[in-house]
């Protein structure tokens, strides 16, 4: 799996290349959007039998622990909320960024792993608007393979 | 001495019709129409109001003259409606929540279709999830027939 979505970022990335200089962000929005895709789909087989959520802290519980266990076998490291519709999630061993790094280390890795973190965001965003919670979603990540993840939910 | 489906709805997130079939002669289409939509609102009361029944199956909504209307509304807020025609026999739960399990399995499966646009607020046209229906609609009756 995360071979897979080492090479489904790089084709993008090349292909995008070769249009106009449209910046990463094109890039970075046509990987939100196969996410947020995915993530729809997830939801909705994962969560067929299981009983109704009671409001939205549910909801990003639900993610942290199951629909996170589900997709990388282990829950979310921490969450903190600002009950004010804000939400951080951290990882701290994203499974996806296990193996990756780079001669330099540290703040290159960091930067060079930017477009790969962009998927999550589109699968988190996309579960959590099939439930019924429209947000918007960024990450990110200053020290592989730790991972962080900001969840605003739109009032 | 079997009930028999006459109809099964899906309503989708925003309210939009996805799916109405109509399994009997004795009513026309638009009466169904009218059922399912009735019903959204049945749905909507039930849920907001009570939060302590976290069951995806909601049961019984209303029942007509001769019709019984059942609900279920899935985590993704779609919801799914079953009009069954009452006879002298009694309905179980059980055999209720196993209809509503697989449309809910069929329509599963359509979403996972990749092309399939969950947002868009078309109907269902898949002739895969028609046939799925279909078959769930035509092979209860042999289900709830009570030997007495």
């Amino acid at each position: 799996m995360d071979f897979f979505l080492i090479e489904m970022v790089d084709t993008i990335c090349r292909t995008a290349s070769t249009e106009t200089d449209a910046d990463s962000e094109a890039v970075f929005y046509k990987l939100e959007t196969l996410g947020y895709a995915v993530g729809q789909r997830l939801v909705e087989r994962f969560t067929k039998d299981r009983p109704r959520f009671a409001d939205t802290l549910d909801v990003v519980k639900f993610i942290c622990k199951d629909f996170w266990t589900i997709m990388f076998k282990k829950q979310i490291d921490n969450l903190k909320t600002n009950h004010r519709g804000v939400y951080v999630l951290q990882d701290n061993n994203f499974r996806w960024f296990m193996r990756m790094s780079t001669d330099i280390g540290g703040a290159d890795s960091a930067r060079k792993a930017s477009p790969y973190v962009w998927f999550p965001c589109g699968i988190i965003r996309g579960a959590l608007a099939n439930l019924g919670v429209p947000s918007v979603v960024v990450a990110e990540t200053s020290n592989l393979p730790q991972c962080t993840f900001q969840i605003k939910i739109v009032q | 001495m079997s009930s028999e489906i006459n109809c099964i709805a899906l309503i989708g997130k925003q309210n939009n019709p996805l799916y109405i079939k109509n399994f009997s002669n004795t009513h026309p289409d638009l009466k169904y129409h009218y059922i399912a939509h009735t019903s959204i609102d049945v749905i909507e009361e039930r849920v907001s109001n009570g939060p302590k029944n976290l069951d995806l199956y909601i049961g019984l909504l209303y029942a007509m003259e001769d019709l019984a209307v059942y609900g279920y509304i899935t985590n993704t807020r779609v919801k799914c409606v079953v009009v069954v025609s009452v006879t002298d026999c009694v309905i179980r739960d059980a055999d209720m929540k196993l209809i509503f399990q697989k449309v809910h399995a069929a329509y599963v499966n359509q979403v996972c279709n990749p092309f399939y646009n969950l947002d868009s607020q078309k109907s269902l046209t898949s002739k895969a999830f028609i046939r799925a229906i279909d078959a769930i609609g035509l092979t209860k009756p042999t289900r709830t027939t009570l030997d007495i």
